[in-house]
Order: structure tokens, then C-alpha cells, then sequence
């Protein structure tokens, strides 16, 4: 049947047009043309500006007939459109003064903050034509993608092994052996390697479209390009960085992201995006015009009483997230991502700045965080807060959630740090890791805990142990950028080295760290690249580093082998063992007999919380009735940083069980981790020695 | 865009000569649906079609799941490596089987009678 409304009823310079649906907004294929729908509180009048794809100058501007506008929203149909050929913008009019917060000019071209897709930066790296006014061009797309039957994979959050990648850096390197190196594609490559290391939840830096060229120089330090290679400043929030797609030269970047989406889950891994709503690309009073500034500066921002742009981000500007029509479109953004491409969790890159009220000021209940946690379409998404900004608001712990919030634990990965690095007045503090960090989340349990080591921001695991400084040169602030606090140790020499002591060293506080984080409730996150020993080079703060500091080197797969067979096996042991996974803090007595969690000094049953000490030993027992496994499992860690060895008096075992030897990280391989039907019953069953800064796990059988 | 239909028997073998995007998309769907009737087999020659769009291969999609409807079948031949690689990658490979030449494909055709 047609419809009414399907007939223009005006026309402009030969093209057909009639009045628009005020909702949904952005550019909607309708039968017969483009729906465009675009919000501006204070414009006086808004043109639509369309382009031939790549064309400098526009085929066509249309203004808005004031009888299109329906309250603050501007609304026109247009038909006959060759949708796919297209680009398009607005040009907006009104009042241009600063001071008041109001930064209109009707000359500049702006894209649809609802645009599906984005032109302008196609290929990566390609040099822009600096020449043109229209930067980042609005463009039409179909959402009609053949899923065949895939949705979000729901998997429980206890139950996540999170792998943090950067979209270009996982494969860019020549040594990834793709066809298509550094994109989206890329990544499907990989998938038989992710699931042979066990992880089930790729998380990826920001995906949204963003300008690699936004503050790019060459570096007087190596003469190369610095690009914002991390991505952590949005231009469109509801387009993918069309350069990460190796279809982005043919505009099909939308289907080739959902392509990957659709074959991670197919495989068993889900997919978490890096979203950055605190701030956009449009930087401080001196940046350009791209979108929000120029469409409604004084609803997308948060202004100071003089008009200035607050930073609470660090880059410049801060969306003004608690305003109903920003909070509205952060909602529609990530609906739009869990619906259309099956994302199945968020991470908000300095949450805490969603929870600021329009002037800044921090909410006990900030609506946009609460929309969040309640919302339908969401109703399944993992929700995890980067629970700080930049502003000083530090709200690890007490990030407003609603039972549906979880959090990156910085506290994780500091104490974590202190105490690897010898720090023995942590132990304290690592008793509370392990356990989940019930002193942050007592009313949360563990699983509001995304416990990670090593993050895109900072060392990598391996300059942990090979660097007592950051070494930023090639960035080119004078090693002033980066964080100072690395809580990091070189063992001796600064770098790479060929001394095998210091080598054998590096790699055993590589794994030790691994069995910490993979035995600790709560949901484990490592950084891609960490499971074979990749390293930045001292670099701890790469943002703008295209190139090798950045790109994961594969060839360290063979070299560190044993590293990456070490991790494979710890992902593995967590799966198997349940009560590593609880969701609730449960430590009492269970079905085994035993505490479900226990902790022991070198005396078994006796471990003092109050003293300062570098050995200590952690009892997990799963009670087979607890947790439907075939028996009680028991898994007790023998945890010496210590720079001596050291015997730790084991717990008895119920009658007919005996100690076996999981792993050792003082050994080299086989000898370090053993396979699952080979464990090694200790000759001594009453002590275990441990060596030097080692841990070792035991099972009973 | 030009299409060329030639009968090999009861088989189909339609060339597509040009880019095919958004602006030719209708005009091959609209040339293409009345070929589809009950059990009709089609074979796409794309040799000399060295581009197909989001568009484009949204017409073939569409074309493949009419001809599932009518228990007809269609496979495409003679793609370019790029244009293969652009179906596989945005996930439109599985919609019709591929071959590398026309007279591979009429094999197949006539072998899975």
C-alpha cells in the first residue's frame, strides 16, 4: 500500500522535497528519498548542504522552510536521492557570542552529530585536503545487515576473560600475516589465535569515527608523524572510524564492523567497545568547527559563566552529559550499537564525568548514569566505568550503579604493581584483590571488579619488569607526558638485555603477574599482546604512535613462546575452576569442609593481615555441592616475592587427597605450567619450597 | 551498467558490464526479478564488472533470498579478486556460491540436477 506522505509537496531548484519526521533523527532511507532530522534549540535557520561523494562544492543547499521545523528540530524529506553517492551537512544560523555561550556561523558546514557513517578520512593516514571546508561529511547508510539468526552472546560476567586491543595495532605489524593489515578484517583473522589463548571478550579502543590527523606533527625526536593514534576523541559517535575497514574506500566499513561482530560471536567471544563521551574532537575555544559547536554549542558543552569550554576531560572541551538532549543522545548512541551491531558491553573511557551536572559539579544520581542501567535495550549490556576523569573526581569504589555498573580497578592495578615490585606492606591490600575487593564493592560483589595489570594506557606487562622509567622521548613533550607512577623494576638494567638471569627474571614477574590476576575474583582483562612478552619499548603513554612502539610484534610469539603457553593454561585453569569465578564474597566454610577462602603465612593456617611481608599463601576450596563440580576442588597458591626462597607449611588435606604441583613459575619450561592429566604429586606433603619471587599452585587429587 | 542475458538451455547466464552501485542497483533488480520464476538458475558473469557497492550487493542479496523462495538457484562466476574480497569481508559471500569461470559454474549447475 503506498502512503500519503510519499509525494513531495515542494521543491527547490528542481529537487523534491516535503516536510520531514522529527523522529528519528539524522538521515532515515523512507520510501521514495532521505528523512533528515536535525536538533537546534537556538539556530534561527538551518540549510541542508548536499554533496557529491568527495566533491568540494556542494550540488545542492537547501534551506529549511520554517513550516519544516516542529519545535526544535528541523525536518525534511528529500527525494530521489542516490543515497549511496551523497554526503551531506547542515549549515546552521544564529547568534555568534562566546561570552554567552553561542558560536554560531551560518558559513560553516556541519556534520549530523547522528550520522551513520562518515567521510573524509577513509584510508588511514591519507592525507587530508586541508583545502576543504567540509572535513568530516555526513553519509547515508541501510541498516538492513543479514545477521542470520546472531545476537548479543549474554555471557555471565563472572565468566569473562577480557583481551584489550587497538583495531590497527593488533595487526598492523608486518609480522601479523594478514591480508589486510590494521583493520576490522584483520581481526577475524585472528580469531582461531584468540580462541586457542581461551579469552571470550575482545575489548576494543574506540572504534568511533575520529580524525587520526587531529593534533598530528612530525615528531622532532624521529622525524615521523604523530598521529592520535588511540583514537580517545569522537567525531560522530554512531559511525565506525571508516579507516580501521578495509571496505572504508568503498563506504562499507558499517557492514564489514558488523561482519566481525557476527563471526566473534559465532566463536564464542563477545565484543566490548571503548566509548568516549566526555569530550569530542572539537577541542577548546581554539579548535575547529566539526559538528556541535556550530549546531548548538551551549546544549553539547559545558560552559563556564564566562563561556569558556571546562576541560574536565584534559582534551579541551566536556560534553555536557546530564543535559537532556546530550543524555538523550548517548542513550540513542549506544542503543543504536547494541541494536544494530550486536556490541554486547560498554566501556566509558573517564566515566566519572557522566556522572557531572551541567555545571560541573558531581551528582549523588546522575540520571544519565541511571538511564543507563535501566534501560531496555541495554538491558543485557556489560556496563564498566573508567571510574575517574581528569578533573579529580576518583570515584573507584563508589561509582553510582545500581547493580549494573562495573569498574576498571585502578586500586587492582597499583596494589598489584607495589607488591610484585616487593612491597611487602601491600599484603594487606592483595588479600582484598584476590578476594574480589570486597572493601570496594561489598554490596557489588566481585564481579564489579574488572581486574586488570596493564591497560592500552601505560606499560605493557613485559616494560613492567624491564623499565624503571617511562621512556616517552618519541612523543615529543621531553618525557614530561605519561604517567611517573609505573610501580615498575628493570631488574637491574634498563631495556632489553641479553643477560639470561635478568631475562629469566622479566619472565617469571611476567607470569607471576598472570597467575595473580587469573586465580583473583572478579573479571580478569589483559592487554593484547602481553601473552607473548610485546613490548612498547619503555614507551608507557604510545597515544600518538603509529608505528612499530605501537604495533604488536608477532615474531615475539615464537621467541617468547612459553609466555604465551603459560597464560593459555592459567585462562584455562580459571574456566575450570568455578570457585576462582564467584560472583558473590563468599570465604566461610562450604560444602568442602573447608573455608571457601583461606590464607596461610608460611605456617598454614596462620597468616598475620597486619604485617608487612612478602610471602603468602591463598587456599581456594570449591565445594562440590557449591559449585556442581564432579569433587571439592582445592587450588592453594604459594606466593613468594621475596628475594629468597622460602618454605610454606601446607594445609592438610581431607583423607584420601594429595598435593599436586599445577605450576611453578620458578621453573622453565615443561616444568613451569604442567598439562591437566600430569600434575605432579609432591614428594613432601606436609611443605613446599618456593624460590625466589615465584609462586607456585597446587591442587589436590 | 549494462546486462546482457544469455540462455545456455534452461540456465541463465547474466553479465553485468559496469560498476554496480547504488546508481544501477534498481535498474538490475528491476531487470533481473522476472527471470526469477519457479526453479530458475541463474549464473552471474561478473568479468567485467570490476566494482559492486553496498548497494549492489544488497540487490543480490535480495535476488538471492527471492530465488531461495521459488527453489531457484544462483551462483556468481569470474569475480575480481577485490570484488571477492569485498564480499567476504562485509559479510555477503554466503548469499550465492562463487566459481571461477561462467563454464565452471554451468558444470555445477547442470551436475547438481
Amino acid at each position: 500500500m503506498l502512503r500519503v506522505d510519499t509525494y513531495p509537496t515542494h521543491e527547490h531548484n528542481g529537487i523534491k522535497i516535503r516536510r520531514g519526521k522529527a523522529l528519528p533523527f539524522g538521515a532515515t532511507i523512507v520510501p521514495g528519498g532521505v528523512n533528515f532530522s536535525v536538533f537546534s534549540k537556538h539556530a534561527t535557520s538551518c540549510e541542508l548542504v548536499l554533496f557529491k561523494k568527495h566533491e568540494k562544492n556542494p550540488f545542492a543547499i537547501i534551506p529549511f522552510p520554517d513550516e519544516f521545523r516542529i519545535g526544535n528540530v528541523f525536518t525534511m524529506m528529500v527525494f530521489d536521492i542516490d543515497y549511496e553517492n551523497i554526503e551531506y551537512g547542515y549549515r546552521m544560523d544564529g547568534p555568534y557570542n562566546p561570552r554567552e555561550g553561542f558560536w554560531f556561523d551560518k558559513e560553516e558546514i556541519l556534520l549530523d552529530p547522528y550520522a551513520k557513517a562518515i567521510g573524509g578520512r577513509e584510508v588511514w593516514g591519507r592525507e587530508p585536503d586541508w583545502n576543504d571546508k567540509f572535513q568530516h561529511r555526513s553519509r547515508i547508510i541501510f541498516d538492513d545487515f543479514d545477521w542470520q539468526g546472531d545476537r548479543p552472546l549474554e555471557i555471565d560476567m563472572k565468566d569473562l576473560v577480557i583481551y584489550e586491543a587497538h583495531v590497527r595495532g593488533l595487526t598492523k605489524h608486518p609480522s601479523s600475516d594478514v591480508k589486510y593489515p590494521g583493520t576490522f578484517t584483520a581481526i577475524r583473522d585472528k580469531i582461531p589465535y584468540l580462541k586457542k589463548l581461551g579469552i571470550n571478550c575482545i575489548e576494543l579502543l574506540p572504534v568511533f569515527e575520529f580524525d587520526e590527523f587531529e593534533h598530528s606533527k612530525i615528531s622532532k625526536v624521529t622525524g615521523e608523524r604523530l598521529m592520535n593514534y588511540w583514537g580517545y576523541s569522537a567525531v560522530g559517535f554512531f559511525a565506525p572510524k571508516a579507516g580501521y575497514a578495509a571496505t572504508g574506500k568503498f563506504g562499507m566499513e558499517v557492514d564489514e564492523l558488523k561482519n566481525l561482530v557476527k563471526e566473534l560471536h559465532k566463536n564464542g567471544i563477545e565484543v566490548i567497545l571503548d566509548v568516549v563521551f566526555n569530550h569530542t574532537a572539537e577541542g577548546n575555544e581554539k579548535g575547529p568547527y566539526i559538528s556541535y559547536r556550530g549546531i548548538d554549542n551551549k546544549t553539547y558543552y559545558l560552559l563556564t559563566p564566562e563561556g569558556y569550554y571546562y576541560n574536565f576531560s584534559g582534551c579541551g572541551n566536556t560534553l555536557n552529559c546530564n543535559n537532556p538532549i546530550v543524555r538523550n543522545m548517548i542513550l540513542d548512541c549506544l542503543r543504536y550499537w547494541a541494536a544494530e551491531y550486536h556490541i554486547d558491553g560498554f566501556r566509558f573511557d573517564l566515566a566519572s564525568i557522566l556522572s557531572r551536572d551541567q555545571k560541573g559539579a558531581p551528582m549523588v544520581n546522575p540520571p544519565l548514569l541511571e538511564a543507563l542501567a535501566h534501560d531496555p535495550v541495554l538491558g543485557k549490556c556489560k556496563l564498566i566505568a573508567e571510574a575517574w576523569d581528569a578533573g579529580g573526581l576518583y570515584q573507584v569504589g563508589s561509582f553510582p550503579a545500581w547493580g549494573r555498573w562495573a569498574e576498571w580497578n585502578g586500586q587492582y592495578r597499583d596494589d598489584l604493581r607495589r607488591f610484585l615490585k616487593g612491597n611487602g606492606d601491600m599484603v594487606g591490600r592483595i588479600v582484598q584483590r584476590i578476594q574480589g575487593s570486597p572493601d570496594l564493592y561489598s554490596d557489588r560483589g566481585p564481579t564489579a571488579s574488572i581486574n586488570f595489570i596493564t591497560c592500552h594506557d601505560g606499560f605493557t606487562l613485559m616494560d613492567l619488569f624491564s623499565y624503571n622509567r617511562k621512556h616517552n622521548d618519541a612523543n615529543g613533550e621531553s618525557n614530561r607526558d605519561g604517567a611517573d607512577e609505573n610501580y615498575s623494576w628493570n631488574f637491574g638494567h634498563e631495556g632489553p638485555t641479553d643477560d639470561y638471569g635478568i631475562n629469566r627474571e622479566r619472565i617469571k614477574q611476567v607470569k607471576n603477574a598472570i597467575t595473580i590476576l587469573l586465580l583473583s575474583r572478579g573479571v580478569p582483562m589483559i592487554l593484547a599482546g602481553d601473552e607473548f612478552g610485546n613490548t612498547q619499548f619503555g614507551n608507557n603513554n604510545a597515544y600518538c604512535q603509529d608505528n612499530e612502539i605501537s604495533w604488536l610484534n608477532w615474531n615475539l610469539l615464537e621467541s617468547n613462546r612459553e609466555i604465551f603457553d603459560y597464560f593459555k593454561k592459567m585462562i584455562e585453569l580459571r574456566k575450570k575452576h568455578p570457585v576462582l569465578r564467584a560472583e558473590q564474597f563468599k570465604t566461610a566454610y562450604n560444602s568442602s569442609g573447608y573455608p571457601e577462602v583461606s590464607w596461610h603465612g608460611q605456617e598454614a593456617w596462620n597468616f598475620d593481615f597486619g604485617a608487612s611481608t612478602l610471602t603468602v599463601a591463598v587456599m581456594f576450596a570449591g565445594g562440590a555441592e557449591d559449585y556442581g563440580t564432579e569433587d571439592d576442588q582445592f587450588i592453594y597458591a604459594a606466593i613468594n616475592m621475596h628475594w629468597e626462597l622460602h618454605g610454606f607449611e601446607l594445609p592438610e588435606l581431607p583423607e584420601g587427597k594429595s598435593w599436586y604441583v599445577i605450576s611453578n613459575t620458578g621453573m622453565i619450561p615443561p616444568q613451569d605450567m604442567w598439562d591437566e592429566n600430569n600434575y605432579k604429586k609432591l614428594a613432601d606433603q606436609s611443605e613446599v619450597l618456593v624460590g625466589a619471587r615465584s609462586i607456585i599452585l597446587l591442587t589436590a587429587k | 551498467m549494462e546486462i546482457k542475458v544469455n540462455n545456455q538451455d534452461d540456465i541463465k547466464v547474466i553479465k553485468l558490464i559496469g560498476d554496480f552501485d547504488g546508481s544501477s542497483a534498481n535498474k538490475v533488480e528491476d531487470n533481473i526479478m522476472p527471470y526469477i520464476e519457479n526453479h530458475s538458475r541463474l549464473i552471474f558473469d561478473m568479468g567485467e564488472c570490476e566494482y559492486v557497492s553496498s548497494a549492489g550487493l544488497r540487490v543480490l542479496l535480495i535476488i538471492a533470498k527471492k530465488l531461495k523462495s521459488v527453489e531457484g538457484f544462483g551462483v556468481l562466476s569470474n569475480l575480481s579478486e577485490e570484488v571477492q574480497d569485498v564480499m567476504e569481508i562485509t559479510g555477503f559471500s554466503h548469499i550465492l556460491n562463487s566459481y571461477d569461470t561462467v563454464n565452471e559454474a554451468i558444470n555445477y549447475m547442470k551436475k547438481g540436477e
